[in-house]
């Protein structure tokens, strides 16, 4: 079953001779209990796509069908509702708020969507998985870059998300780690039925997808 | 609240910066306005203590007690709420003690207003060289039963009573008989006192050569009243604008500083008002918290500053400043929402 399709989506930074024609004519689909993989050089694009995808920027053309319903039919308040219950972001930057304790990000999940999260044995399972359980307390400030990172890919499962956007998730692991974080997305997508696609630099993740794609360099 | 609370709760030195800073802002403006008041009241404590509603003086004293005077004639015919009083600048001058400006209050003793007097130790005046004295002059060593005299007369005037907040134009009264201002003033014919107060809003002389004005057209036209209260008011109102800036100032760099992850939370589908609502309810712990320890400095300056310091801290006054303080912070507060709701989430998505 499809979680979300692209059709004809092209994006263009710029006018005159700043133009900068990132995405062209891109179609695309990924369908529930897969896990795809897009690569590409940096400059590609493989981010403003992943963007895209999420709602945060409207392609310059083209449409982004998620649960059947395109994002320009959908309200900007629509919009955040249907990140916050549908889809997980995995940031490149893994941004977790500095005053907030790992246990409180996902405290602050449940002050604003109380229901559909993670059960408490569920994130338990996931903390456990990602070998950050131990870690509630700390604040991320206390953490290496590789926890910050786990705790992120964490706290991007909690809300239970049927799409889970990752950019770069593996970025500051190391070897055992990336199999770790590469079999938890695979078991997300075949296990829990979810959608997963990946943009990443780092090939290590190949043998845990369904689908590669690769993109070409922007002009 | 549950981020407000626990960035507070991270981020303690920060924090306690900014409480700090609204601390010293909010105990200005208390203690400002606690000396506002008490400068006011001590230029009209006395006559707030009389009771007065109107007085009647001489239409061309303008408007000052001590350059009225009415004859018999045009003091009228009294009734009960009515009484007379002779108002003298004087100065007071005793062995042992430096001289000391005062204000002397005549009044007849069965009339309304040395009735109303209350007295905070000894007896009221039954002679014509006995006085109740404000308890200023207490400060300045005179107890009961010490004798003084007043301007050039020759009498000796014995304090036989102290009494609370009598004072008009910051300056001490002393309370005597009618007939004693008579002789301080040398009047032998002719006045037979400064003002007639009544104690009705009703009262309105018509005699030739008088006229009746409110209690609060006296107290306006006391020397100095206005400009002083004047003062004061401009001062703690540009204090307060200028906190306000301060303060939204402070909140507009703590707000811009969190930009980066309220740009995450966005991308998370946080609502918007989530992220106002942190940085409103974070302003109102911060404003609040600096609100209640501000109140607290002050009610201790209130206990262990001297009594010579005229400061007057009236509660409910207090309460109202402290409001304002917080609504305008509050408003303050309002003005980097704009920036968080137009807050970006693409700009937290790294990579190309």
């Amino acid at each position: 079953m499809s979680a979300f399709s692209v059709k004809n989506v092209n994006q263009i930074f710029g006018s005159g001779t700043a133009k900068v024609h990132v995405l062209h004519d891109v179609n695309f689909e990924a369908e529930s209990g897969t896990l795809s993989l897009i690569m590409g050089p940096s400059g590609s694009g493989k981010t403003t796509f992943l963007t895209i995808i999420g709602g945060l920027l409207t392609p310059t053309s083209g449409t982004v069908t998620v649960n059947g319903i395109d994002y320009n039919q959908r309200s900007k308040k629509q919009r955040d509702a249907l990140r916050l219950e549908a889809i997980g972001f995995v940031l490149q930057a893994y941004h977790l708020l500095p005053y907030l304790t790992v246990a409180d990000q996902f405290t602050l999940v449940d002050k604003v969507k109380p229901k559909g999260n993670l059960t408490k044995a569920e994130l338990n399972q996931v903390l456990e998985t990602l070998g950050i359980r131990s870690l509630l307390h700390k604040y991320p400030s206390e953490l290496s870059s590789g926890q910050q990172q786990r705790v992120a890919i964490a706290r991007a499962l909690y809300p239970n998300p049927a799409i889970i956007l990752a950019d770069e998730p593996t970025a500051a692991l190391d070897g055992p780690r990336v199999k770790v974080v590469g079999s938890l997305l695979k078991s997300l997508a075949t296990d829990h039925h979810k959608a997963v696609v990946v943009v990443t630099h780092d090939s290590r993740l190949i043998e845990f997808t369904d689908h590669l794609y690769e993109m070409q360099e922007a002009y | 609240m549950f981020l407000a609370l626990k960035e507070i709760k991270k981020e303690k030195f920060r924090s306690g910066l900014i409480i700090a800073m609204i601390v010293l802002i909010s105990y200005l403006i208390f203690i400002l306005t606690s000396l506002a008041l008490g400068m006011a009241r001590e230029n009209t404590d006395a006559i707030n203590s009389w009771g007065v509603a109107k007085i009647t003086l001489s239409s061309n004293a303008n408007v000052d007690m001590r350059q009225s005077f009415l004859t018999q004639k045009q003091a009228g015919t009294l009734s009960k709420n009515e009484a007379y009083l002779g108002e003298t600048p004087v100065v007071a001058e005793a062995k042992g003690h430096q001289q000391q400006s005062a204000f002397f209050v005549g009044l007849k003793s069965t009339q309304f207003i040395a009735k109303k007097i209350k007295l905070e130790s000894g007896h009221r005046v039954r002679h014509s060289h006995e006085v109740v004295v404000d308890d200023a002059l207490k400060l300045k060593g005179y107890q009961l039963g010490d004798s003084f005299k007043l301007n050039d007369d020759k009498t000796k005037f014995t304090i036989v009573g102290f009494t609370k907040r009598a004072k008009l134009n910051v300056t001490p009264v002393i309370y005597g008989q009618l007939g004693t201002w008579r002789a301080l003033r040398g009047i032998k014919m002719g006045p037979v006192t400064s003002v007639v107060a009544s104690k009705t809003n009703q009262y309105q002389s018509h005699q030739d050569g008088t006229k009746t004005y409110t209690r609060q057209q006296i107290i306006n036209k006391l020397p100095g009243y206005q400009a002083q209260i004047l003062t004061f008011v401009l001062m703690i109102g540009f204090l307060m604008v200028i906190s306000m800036i301060i303060i939204a100032v402070f909140l507009y760099i703590l707000t811009l500083q969190k930009l980066p992850n309220y740009a995450v939370l966005r991308a998370q589908g946080i609502p918007s008002k989530v992220l106002v609502g942190a940085t409103i309810s974070q302003s109102f712990l911060l404003v609040a918290s600096g609100l209640i320890i501000g109140t607290v400095l002050t009610a201790v300056t209130g206990l262990v500053i001297p009594a010579q310091v005229p400061m007057a801290f009236n509660i409910p006054l207090l309460a109202v400043v402290g409001l304002v303080i917080l609504v305008m912070a509050l408003i303050g507060s309002l003005i980097p929402v704009k920036t968080v709701l137009n807050v970006d989430p693409v700009s937290v998505m790294g990579g190309e």
